[in-house]
This record gives C-alpha cells, structure tokens and sequence, in this order.
C-alpha cells in the first residue's frame, strides 16, 4: 500500500473502484453491437431444424436475390474446415451433417436486419432426417444413432477412446479396489445436474472489416483474442497475418464465450460479401446456437469406518457434451481430478465419460466440471454423516486435507487452507448454537447445511509488456480480457505497487492480437495468477532500469534510492535529491540506454501426477496447479406445502492469498454464489424432443435480486501463497462451486427430505417430501 | 409498419373500422415482444397513449372506474381500492418487475389473456365487469364471460377496452392474489385470487379464482357457496379446493408439471383462505 502526495491510498490490497465502472454505469462504454461501421452490414444465422440429419442440398437462390441482400453462405461454397480447441470436430457451419436444432447452417448478411431475417426464410435446405440420440448413456449404447462417424480420425489432442459416441474418456485410480468390505457405512447414489446457461446480459456479438489490403479486423464479445484468432484461422483457412483481433468492453462470459463463438461465421460473411459485417445473436439463437454448462449424471458411492475415517470412493461420471466437444474432454479431466473433493480418501476409483449427443454443445462454466463432481461429493459426505450419526461439519473437519497432503493423483498441497476456510463459517455462521432443524410459521421449516470446496488457479501462458512513457506514466499491455472481473483494475494495481504509482498514472491497452503479448484467456481463475505475475515481474523490470539510470543521475548508489510519492524516484533520507520518472524516461529516451520496457513471459508448470501411487488414463491436462479452498454455509427455509426454498442466509470463507482488490474479491464472491443459487434451485435448459423449450429470459429464470438472500456474507482469508504475485491466488470459479451442495445439504437437514437432481425446484423438493409422508 | 396516436375516440375508432390489419398499443410490455420476435406484424400500430377517457381511476357508486390504459404501478399506489377491490392492488404490485408494471397497463393485461398473468384470475375474483367499444357503440361485459379461452376474449371484432369496473363492496372484506411461482416477477405456476368477508365467525362472503391452472381463471359458483356460511374450517375449505381441483385442467410446462400444478391448488387456497381468515379476525 502507498500513500499519494494527497493522502489518498493506493496499490494492492485497497478497494478502488473498477476503472472502467463509471463508463458501465452511466451506459457510455462502449460494447460490440454499439459500434457501427460505414456500409456496415447486418448478419443472420439459420440453425437447423433437426436434431439428426444429413444435408442433400442447398438451395440459397431466392435468398441471394433478394434486393439488399450482399453474401448468403453455406459450408457448400465456403471451404470450412473442422476446428475445436481439443478435438477438431465442429464445422462453423454445419457441413454433410446437422447434429443439433439451431445447429447453424447457413448465413446472410443484408443491409438491414429485416432483410436477413427475411432472406434466411427463402433459403431451401433439403434434409434426410437420421436418428437422433438426446441421453449421454443411450448415446453410449451399441444401437445408438453414431454423430461423429470419423470420431477416430480428427485431429486434435484428445484422442478417441474408441467407445460408441464417446468423445473422450478419463480414469483415475489410486489405492485399492476391494475395499468395500472393511468400510463400516456406505452410501450410494445417483446425481443429476443441468445445462446451465451462462446468461451473461450481453449476447454474442462480432463486427467483421475488411481492409483494401484484405486484413480482417474483427471486433468481439470475447475471452481471448488470441484463441478466436486459433480458430477463425484454422476453420476458414486463413493465415493469421490476415486476422486481427480486438475486444472491446465484455458484458459478461463466465467460459460461454471461451474458444470460438460466431467470429469465423461473421469473418466469412463479411468476405463474401466484401463489405463489414455485424454479427449479434438474438437471446434466443445465444441460448440455442452457444454452449452450456455439461449436463452430467453422477454415479457415486463412499464408505467410511465407524469413526468416520473415510476409505473408498468410486464415481461413474457422465457428462453429455452435446453435438461437440468442445472443451468437454477437459472439463471431464477436471471433474475426475475433483471428484474426491479436498478430502484424504485412499482408495479412489473414478471414471469420467464426455458423450456425444445431438444436443447444443457443452462447454466452459465458472467451475469448470467442479461443480457437478462437488454436487455429488459434498451430497455424500453428508448423507454420510447422517447414517454415522455425526455432525457433518464433524465430519469434514476429521477428514479434510491440510498443507502437504496429496490432492488425487499425487501433487502436493502447499497452502492447505481449507481448515482455516471451514473454522471461519463455522464462527461467523455461529454454527454451534443453530439447530439443525426449526419449525417457522405456514408450514415452513428452516435447516443448515455446510459445503467445502476447491479449485485450482494457474493454468497455461501469458506475458506483459510494461512501458514508461515519456512523461513518467506507464502503460500495461497484457493480452487478458478483462470479461467484467475487474481483471484491468487489479493488474493496474500490481503495476502501482510495484512502480510506487497512483493507478491513475497506469494506462492498459485494449486487448489487440496485433499488438497484445499472448494470454491464453480469461479462464480457469487464473489471470491474478498467472497474468499477474506477469505485469509483476515486467513492472519490476522496469522500476530496476528507473533505479539504474537515477543511481547515474543522483550519483547514489541504487540500493540507497527509493520510489517516492507523485512519480518521483530519490535518495533515501534526502528530501531533495530526488528526480521525476518524466527525467528518467527523457534520459533514457535521448540520451543513454534507449526506451525503458519491462516484458516478462512464461507458462505455468504443475507437478505432474505421480504415476506410481495413481494409475491415470486420459487426462487432457496433467493436473493444474495452485490449489484454493472455500467453505460455504447456507440457511434455508423450506414451504413444506409447497416444496418452495428461500435461502435466507450464506456465508462463503474463501482463502486468496492475498485480496489485490477486496472488494473487487467480495463481488466475485456475491457473484458466484448467486450463479450457484440459480445453478441450486431454478436454472436447467429443458429439452424436449431435441429441442430447447425454454429459450428465453421469460422461460429460464435467473435468480432476481428478490430470490437472494440478503445476507450473502463473504469471508475473505489471507494466508500468502509463496509462488503468486503478492502472495494472491484466483477466486473467480471457486464460489460457484459449493453452493448447491450447501443449500441441498441445508433442505434436507430442513425436511429430511435429500434432492440429489438439480435445479431443487419447487416440484422436486415437495416430490422428495412427500416420499417421507 | 405505421404508427399513430389518435387523440380522441371518434379518431380511434376511424382508424379501427378502415384498416383491417391494425394492433392496439397500451404499454407493450406483450405486444412489443411478440413484435420482436415476430409473432405478430401489424400494417398499423394504434397507440392509446393520447385518450383521456382511457387514463386514471375514479369511483362512482361504491364501483372504481379504472380506464384501460392505467398501469400496474399506478394500480399497486391506488389506495382507493379497498374492499373487495384491493384484491386488484394485490395482484398488480405482484406482476413481473417494475420495468414491466411502469410500463404494462390493465387493459392490456386483459385484453391478451393469457390465463398466467395476474390480472385475468384477481379480476375473475373481484367480480369486475369490462367497459368495451366498438363501431356499433359501448357495452359491459361481465368478467366471467370476457375470457373465452387461451389468448381468447370476447371481445368482438374492432371492439377495445375501455376500462374496468371494480365493486369496492363489500367493504369489509379483503383481497388477496397468493401468487406462487419459480422466482420473483415469473408468470405464476398457479395462482390464487380471492375476496373474503365475515360475520362474526361465518364467512359472509367468498369468491375464488385459481390462474395458470386451466385456459380461462377458474371460478365455480358451487365452491365460493360451500365457504359462504360456512365457518371456513379446514374440511369446509377442503371440499371447495377439491371441487375446483376437479374442474382444473393445468399444462405441462417449464413452470411446473400437470400434477404438480394439482398438488399446490388445494394446499395455496388453503393458505390463502386461512391467512384471509386471520386477518379479518383480527379487524
């Protein structure tokens, strides 16, 4: 923390507002579907009307005769190829076949919307409908329709398992198998979770131009403009000397808008047609066209000893990834790697099955498969505890993992936080004197239940260019995204603490594939971590060449100078020797040495799991690493007539290392824990006959600031993390992860009555209510 | 598409007899949505914004006049309705969120018909009656007989609502939309409108309207007759619920299956006659 020459505090650890928060509030940033372009064209996607079909032909000549109407695509006269972050499998749109409704397979761009619009019903596509196949284990099953007939063959880094619609297949086992014998309590069950939308307010949208000298410029609602640029450039063919990617202000992701979204479609449109494209999805075609959170069933047994040792664990896990992988067979490792949530188990056997089916898509959601496998686990620890006849926070506490423990596949626990996390709800939540059952008024009882969860912060690459300007100001250039995460705000302030600077003097770049050193994307918690340590380390290049030029300039030596308030650098104990950095920049500038650039790059290694105590099978990720812990607590008050839950009270202790930003950490906690709100009792995309019933803001329903409870209380921990920049770890997914667990947990220790099937709408928990009667 | 906004009756009606395809605009919070997503494409958008006759709430012999294009919000600050009508001020502060009740207007609400919004059920309960007109001039039609079926009134060709009549007697009674559904400001999985006065310990007047539950609200004459008189004990409510449980005839759909619809009809009149209950008591 520093203090400016006005007093005013700065740097790490101080609660500034978001940089770009005053632009949000006041409606003046500036997202995708703002900008207007001259001759700008408007583009329409036509999705498939069959869940499983082959196409015959295309007839788009009515279409492309339409007055207005500049480009009409298909795959048939755009030469598409397959792209897909981990296995190559999708079209951007659909050639020979359609796998899904809404599937997109063809598109227009016109000089108004209603002309598309208009121009999509005149295009004439001839079917020959297959059968089609809407559930992970049918799909699995010999006589099932096959989607993906050249499964075997794609290209990409997850390869097939060879098994019957199966896109990718992970195995972890450690200790032994037998041992369900020695176990004194076992419980058994099966878990359903649901497609969850990410309903971020802004749809997908991408603006495409083109230069005279045939650059694309693409402008896009994004998480990466580095990945989209991948992938643009693969599926279309393109080099990427001919992509240039942009994002402007996010209106929220939360993983839906990871890899690709409609940039390639929007990118062809706008060169067919010659002229820039916009491309925005209505609500409609983003919940029909875009991805999900997996859907999975979860087989899951554990046993324990009479004193509540847990011993084994095994899990079936099945994730329907829909018509394409997409980032499922990761998501399904994930899931394996957490499925023995942050407890010592020896003897494991989990198996994890990512499954074709002709549904949308699955892919990237805030947790990251955690949440379905934390569903599951943290269910069972407590139907555990009630067959032990012991307290289930007794329970956690007796069997949860501490710093030096193993995680599941043998990497080491360095900052094992979770006691702490579990100790802080327990007091703040005064768990001790609550009753675990209580009888309210009308009908209503109220109940308590606990969750623990974990995460991992670090995965993949990134790098900085940290530069000072010629008047003393510095600029940050990182390639992060910021996606409404406050992810511009806190690199300012690790740049600020690090430089002596008021954020004010810190400008960050617009994240440019041109011009931004690479950054994997905003994803998997990691860019406190892993960008972080990035501006970190180049920002602390840049103060050693400041401090080497004013070691020259005040004749002092380096180890006797320091950073002074109002972007001063001076000799310690000397008042007046001291010079701006503007005199520094100058020097360097004109004089001796040349521009002061600060550019640091790295990857992030794990521990690789250790092949001798775990026998591991199709992971398509060795692990992750820089584990974090939360412990969540929720009150709830269950209508017993009606089945209705109102959670009245949460309480979420999480463990950053350090928080760069409290509040900025606070809102990511309200955040995920409402999303896991809606995860817990209402959000589920519905399909019937292959087709999404529900997609709208009318029929899916998010949780309303009247159906979360007031008192989200977020607990915020501190113990440093040794590797991470000022000792931070990431807190973006982890606060999704436990919530339904918790509140499950707290409906049954209201009714006795366990919803092991997500959403727990109202139907659900009266049907599980009245089984009890 | 075009657009007017007529400022008088006799303007309105010029622009209903001589255009065929023509669609009425109150707030919009249905109409413009159905536009946008293309369900409905009217040659001719006729505003009511400009007509007087269609704005603001008066009482004229113990009956509130409230003109169609009065918005739920200004329905929810109405403190006039009292009696029987505050069962209207109930269920207007329920619908949706605010956006859409600044905006949504009554005789919009009715006009569409849809058997889960709020207002169709809680007017069935307040005994209101409809002000309606057309080329061939003005008439009233009571609300058991205004919704025909799903999205279907009986409202005439060229016919519009001009605005709805709601008894404020009896006085002493009270009114209640008990809405039930999967979070705050959806359409209601099955609602329960009623207004509910007493004698003492006898229940001298009822009138019960379930919404969501079938195309129209449903009412029955015979279940509000087993409650009048009687001491609205349990089996006493029992025997009504079971009767318009009968006569229920709900949908499956993302709010909530058939049967479950079913399940909560007897148990939310329940709740809603034994809260009505209480309170009268305590008056």
């Amino acid at each position: 923390m520093h203090v400016k020459q006005d007093g005013s505090k700065y740097g790490v650890g101080i609660s500034m507002p978001r940089r770009e928060s005053y632009e949000k509030v006041s409606g003046s940033a500036v997202y995708t579907d703002d900008m207007v372009l001259p001759g700008m064209l408007y583009g329409a996607v036509l999705g498939s009307d069959y869940a499983h079909a082959r196409i015959k032909s295309y007839d788009t000549k009515a279409a492309k005769a339409l007055k207005g109407v500049k480009a009409v695509i298909t795959a048939a006269d755009f030469d598409m190829q397959r792209c897909g972050m981990l296995i190559k499998d999708e079209h951007p749109l659909a050639r020979d076949k359609v796998r899904y409704i809404g599937e997109p397979v063809a598109a227009v761009a016109a000089i108004d919307m209603a002309t598309a619009n208009l121009a999509m019903q005149l295009i004439e596509i001839e079917y020959e409908e297959l059968d089609a196949v809407f559930d992970a284990e049918e799909a699995m099953l010999e006589n099932a329709p096959i989607l993906h007939e050249e499964r075997d063959s794609y290209d990409g880094i997850v390869a097939s398992p060879g098994l019957h619609n199966v896109a990718s297949y992970t195995r972890c086992q450690e200790g032994e198998l037998d041992v369900w014998e020695t176990c004194d309590v076992i419980v058994e069950g099966v878990y359903e979770t649901p497609a969850q939308e990410h309903m971020y307010i802004e749809p997908c949208s991408t603006i495409a131009d083109i230069d005279p000298m045939g650059k694309v410029t693409v402008w896009s609602s994004q998480q990466s403009v580095f990945i989209p640029r991948q992938l643009t450039a693969e599926a279309l063919g393109i080099p990427m000397t001919k992509l240039r990617f942009i994002t402007p202000q996010v209106g929220g992701a939360f993983g839906g808008k990871c890899g690709v979204t409609n940039q390639p479609v929007t990118v062809a449109l706008a060169l067919a047609a010659n002229a820039p494209v916009k491309l925005t999805y209505t609500r409609s075609d983003d919940m029909i066209m875009n991805k999900s959170r997996h859907p999975s069933r979860i087989y899951m047994r554990t046993g324990a000893d009479s004193s509540g040792k847990l011993i084994a664990r095994e899990a079936k896990i099945y994730f329907n990834t829909g018509a394409y992988a997409d980032e499922g067979p990761l998501i399904g490792s994930v899931a394996t790697f957490f499925s023995r949530g942050p407890y010592k188990i020896k003897n494991m056997n989990v198996e994890t099955w990512c499954v074709y089916t002709n549904r949308t898509k699955a892919g990237a959601f805030r947790g990251f498969g955690v949440p379905q496998a934390t569903f599951a686990g943290e269910s069972q620890i407590d139907e555990l505890a009630e067959k032990l006849n012991m307290d289930p926070f007794d329970l956690r506490m007796k069997n949860m993992v501490a710093t030096d423990d193993k995680w599941l596949g043998g990497q080491n626990i360095d900052h094992g936080t979770l006691p702490g996390c579990l100790k802080a709800v327990y007091e703040a939540s005064n768990l001790r004197e609550r009753p675990k059952q209580q009888k309210l008024d009308n009908n209503k009882w109220r109940g308590i239940g606990v969750s623990t969860s974990a995460h991992v912060s670090a995965v993949l690459s990134a790098s900085a260019v940290v530069k000072l300007n010629e008047d003393g100001t510095i600029t940050i250039n990182t390639g992060a995204v910021d996606i409404g995460e406050g992810a511009d705000t806190i690199l300012s302030q690790m740049a600020a603490e690090t430089l002596g600077l008021h954020p004010d003097d810190i400008t960050y770049t617009c994240t440019d594939s041109d011009t931004s050193p690479y950054n994997y994307q905003t994803a998997g918690s990691r860019t406190t971590y892993v960008v972080g340590t990035s501006v970190t380390q180049a920002s602390v290049q840049v103060r050693n060449q400041i401090y080497k030029h004013a070691s020259e300039m005040l004749e002092s030596a380096e180890s006797d100078l320091e950073i002074l308030p109002g972007s001063f650098v001076g000799v310690k104990g000397s008042p007046d020797a001291r010079i701006p950095f503007s005199a520094v920049a100058g020097r360097a500038l004109n004089q001796v040495g040349g521009p002061i650039v600060g550019m640091h790059s790295w990857l992030y290694h794990n521990t690789p799991f250790d092949k001798e105590t775990a026998m591991i099978e199709g992971f398509a990720l060795d692990g992750g690493g820089v584990f974090c812990f939360a412990a969540q607590v929720a009150v709830v008050d269950v209508d017993k007539d009606t089945g209705k839950v109102e959670v009245v009270e949460f309480w979420s202790a999480h463990d950053v290392g350090c928080a760069i930003n409290p509040k900025s950490v606070e809102g990511q906690i309200f955040g995920g824990v409402v999303q896991g709100l809606g995860y817990a009792l209402f959000e589920e995309l519905v399909w019937i006959d292959g087709q999404i019933s529900n997609p709208s803001m009318m029929d899916y329903k998010v949780p309303g600031m009247n159906d979360v409870p007031y008192d989200i209380h977020a607990i915020i921990l501190e113990t440093q993390e040794k590797t991470g920049p000022f000792g931070a770890r990431g807190v973006g997914e982890i606060p999704l992860n436990g919530v339904a667990p918790a509140i499950c947990n707290a409906i049954a220790s209201a009714t006795g009555a366990r919803v092991r099937t997500i959403p727990a709408t109202s139907e659900r928990v009266l049907q599980e209510i009245l089984k009890l009667e | 598409m075009n657009y007017v906004e007529p400022s008088s009756i006799t303007e309105l009606m010029n622009y209903v007899t001589t255009v065929e395809d023509y669609r009425c605009l109150a707030g919009g919070a249905t109409l413009v949505a159905m536009m946008n997503v293309g369900l409905v494409e009217p040659e001719l958008l006729i505003s009511l914004h400009k007509l007087d006759e269609l704005k603001g709430m008066r009482i004229d012999q113990n009956v509130i006049r409230i003109g169609a294009m009065t918005t739920h919000t200004a329905i929810t600050d109405e403190d006039r309705l009292t009696g029987n009508a505050s069962l209207v001020r109930s269920a207007a502060g329920q619908i949706a969120h605010s956006a859409v009740r600044n905006m949504g207007t009554i005789g919009g609400a009715i006009s569409h018909a849809d058997p889960s919004a709020d207002f169709p059920a809680a007017l069935t309960a307040a005994n209101a009656t409809i002000e309606v007109l057309g080329p061939s001039g003005r008439r009233v039609i009571q609300i058991d007989d205004f919704f025909v079926n799903y999205l279907e009134t009986s409202l005439t060709e060229k016919e519009i609502v001009m605005a709805i009549m709601v008894p404020l007697s009896p006085a002493d009674a009270i009114g209640h939309h008990l809405k039930f559904s999967r979070v705050d400001g959806d359409y209601a999985t099955v609602s329960v409108s009623l207004a509910l006065a007493m004698e003492g310990r006898i229940c001298s007047y009822a009138r019960i309207a379930v919404g969501s539950v079938a195309a129209v609200p449903l009412r029955l004459k015979e279940a509000d007759d087993i409650l009048i008189g009687s001491n609205l004990e349990e089996s006493e409510i029992a025997r009504a619920s079971e009767l318009l449980l009968k006569s229920s005839d709900p949908i499956d759909d993302v709010r909530g299956s058939s049967s479950y619809r079913k399940f909560l009809i007897p148990r939310l009149i329940r709740q809603a006659v034994l809260q009505s209950k209480k309170e009268l008591s305590y008056t």
